[in-house]
């Protein structure tokens, strides 16, 4: 019954093409927009995630404000919520200063200590300029603990921090934007118009996107120099390396408690894991992508009304088949399941056509950008699943329609 | 009257039909009794307005009566759900109407085996079937055709292989010669004659006083009363 169900779907779906065409467009567009959103979504997700992994299991990053805590209550609810992102902590005034950096350096499983601040400014080598680079300062620990390998040159030193030089190690995009194919080493780059040495240049990472201070598109600059051209000794992050994976958990509540004691035993502040930091930049990232996916999906259902609108037209189209099959014995049923199968068919057509254009807009994706979008198993499922479900919900009402109409009516119709 | 040892096929006793709508209340049939015997081929003759299509939509299952009782083979269609129903009607009634009513995105074969598919029988099972009863009306060479494809003559025996295919209890034909001319007329009247003869018992249902000699009995409805019920 099903199989002559679909039979009958397909040569009636075949007996009025550009129709079901038409009807087809709209769950194509529905899906096509859902998974392609999905894909990039995860895309970036995935990229980053590769990043953040990449700098250890063994590295703690600790910021200002509340942001990624588990343990956070609200009146609202008593449940725990984990993965929320506290945007005033993500975005206000820091709070950590250099007393925390301090207290830290007496807990004995670090290994390495770095502060680090975001410097607004704008790179220039003469007429040109570098816009995607991301002016940060930061202590020479930085680029052990991030694992930056330089291509040329030499890291920031010491006595340059302690000096307060103006010296600059640039990544290889911003090396390209300000020098091209020149060499850099020992050239000068001006930020906010005081002129940097450059001494060293950043190895090409592997590609994809990058979360935060990308090791391509950086300048940076030793941390009290830093504060000098900024007037403010403001800290952004501090990042600690710790000297075993196995330590992280005890030194992060050892280092909880030396912030806490100095912030008058408020927690103003956050230590976030690598797999903590993911978190908050997946929920953030959540958002978007469902927001997005939102308004894609409003496509679906504008899809499937168009379907509903084509099977009403349809069931009154044929009702004197309709007439004609209740004369041989179609119960109720039978009906309704012989018109409800078609509105799936035409929808679950359109889904197969959407992920197909889907594949294919990933390849055109990762051809102009940097991005990889992945179309993971459970969104194809879903999208499909999603397809079949307009069906049946837009297929419902024209179903019920169809099978109710009396046959000495439906046979007398033209 | 001859004395009839065969099994009673229809029985209607004590039959009205009322309409009650916007259009107001209207009996279309009156207190109708009929009895049809297995093998007969009644022909049930009336004007427009008559009831006629009341009686015949009673008969086959398309409707229900307001009061008194339908027996078919013996089955009370009053104690059945529409659904029973749909299914007695794809069982023991076999529909041959004016316009042929064969779906014409469908194929010869298509078209006959529905009610088959109803029955959900294997395809293996209805595409000898779809051959039998294509060989009876002659038309087995027509199986892959789509209606529009075939003459009048042809489609009406299409139809009447679909009547045919579940092995009704009653082949209901209403006006199957009205859109044919008269050459295809006969020859259709002949085959049903035919299958009468082979044991298939036959209401036909027309306004057209010359059919009725190819009818073992001819009813006459008027004003929702059987009138005349003349025998051969």
């Amino acid at each position: 019954m099903i199989w002559q169900n679909i039979k009958n779907a397909f040569i009636s779906i075949k007996s009025a093409k550009l129709r079901s065409f038409l009807t087809v467009i709209g769950v194509v567009i529905g899906v096509f927009a859902v998974l392609v959103m999905i894909g990039v979504g995860d895309g970036v997700k995935k990229d980053v995630g590769g990043e953040i992994s990449s700098l250890g299991t063994n590295v703690l990053t600790v910021a200002s404000g509340r942001i990624g805590q588990s343990n956070v209550q609200t009146q609202n609810s008593q449940q725990q919520r984990s993965g929320q992102f506290g945007f005033s902590g993500g975005f206000g005034t820091s709070t950590l200063t250099q007393d925390d950096v301090n207290s830290l350096k007496n807990i004995s499983d670090i290994d390495k200590i770095t502060t680090f601040g975001i410097i607004s400014s704008s790179v220039q080598n003469g007429v040109y300029s570098s816009p995607g680079a991301f002016v940060i300062s930061a202590e020479p620990s930085y680029f052990g603990i991030r694992n930056i390998k330089l291509s040329e040159g030499r890291e920031i030193t010491d006595t340059d921090n302690k000096d307060k030089k103006y010296v600059a190690v640039i990544g290889s995009n911003t090396k390209a934007d300000l020098f091209g194919e020149e060499d850099a080493i020992g050239k000068k780059i001006s930020l906010r118009g005081k002129e940097f040495e450059v001494v060293g240049i950043t190895k090409k990472s592997d590609g994809g996107l990058s979360f935060g201070a990308s090791s391509d598109d950086v300048v940076i600059v030793p941390y009290d120099t830093g504060s000098e051209l900024t007037g403010k000794n403001e800290i952004f992050r501090i990042l600690v390396q710790v000297n075993d994976a196995n330590n992280v958990e005890e030194v992060k509540k050892a280092m909880i408690d030396k912030i806490k004691s100095n912030h008058a035993g408020e927690e103003d502040f956050s230590v976030l894991t690598q797999d903590e930091l993911l978190g908050t930049f997946n929920s953030i990232l959540d958002i978007l992508t469902a927001f997005v996916v939102a308004i894609a999906a409003i496509s679906l259902l504008v899809g499937g009304i168009g379907i509903m609108n084509i099977m009403l037209v349809t069931v009154s189209e044929r009702t004197k088949e309709i007439g004609i099959r209740k004369a041989m014995g179609a119960t109720f049923g039978n009906i309704l399941g012989q018109f409800l199968t078609e509105s799936i068919v035409i929808s679950l057509i359109g889904g197969v056509i959407g992920v197909g254009l889907s594949y294919l807009a990933g390849f055109v994706i990762v051809r102009l950008t940097d991005i990889t979008p992945v179309f993971s198993a459970r969104a194809l499922i879903a999208a499909i699943g999603v397809s079949l479900l307009v069906g049946i919900i837009f297929g419902t009402a024209p179903a019920i329609k169809a099978a109710r109409k009396n046959p000495i009516q439906a046979l007398k119709s033209l | 009257m001859k004395k009839n040892n065969k099994p009673i096929v229809i029985d209607l006793k004590n039959l009205s039909k009322r309409y009650d709508d916007e259009a107001g209340v209207y009996d279309a049939l009156k207190k109708i009794d009929l009895k049809v015997y297995e093998g007969e081929f009644i022909n049930i003759m009336g004007p427009s307005g008559s009831g006629k299509s009341t009686l015949m939509n009673i008969i086959g299952l398309l409707d229900r009566p307001t009061k008194g009782a339908y027996l078919i083979d013996g089955v009370d269609i009053n104690k059945l759900s529409s659904k029973e129903l749909a299914k007695l009607r794809r069982d023991k009634i076999g529909f041959v109407f004016q316009n042929f009513n064969l779906l014409p995105r469908l194929n010869l074969s298509q078209n006959v085996e529905m009610p088959l598919i109803y029955k959900k029988l294997t395809m293996r099972k209805r595409k000898e079937k779809v051959l039998e009863v294509l060989k009876k009306v002659g038309l087995e060479d027509k199986i892959k055709n789509r209606p529009n494809r075939l003459s009048g003559g042809q489609v009406q025996r299409a139809a009447i292989a679909r009547a045919l295919i579940n092995d009704p209890s009653i082949i209901l034909a209403d006006e199957p010669t009205g859109n044919l001319d008269t050459k295809t007329g006969a020859e259709i009247m002949n085959l049903l004659k035919e299958l009468n003869r082979q044991g298939v018992t036959v209401v036909l249902v027309t306004h057209n006083p010359e059919l009725s000699e190819y009818a073992s009995k001819t009813i006459i409805v008027r004003d929702g009363k059987i009138t005349e019920d003349a025998k051969k």
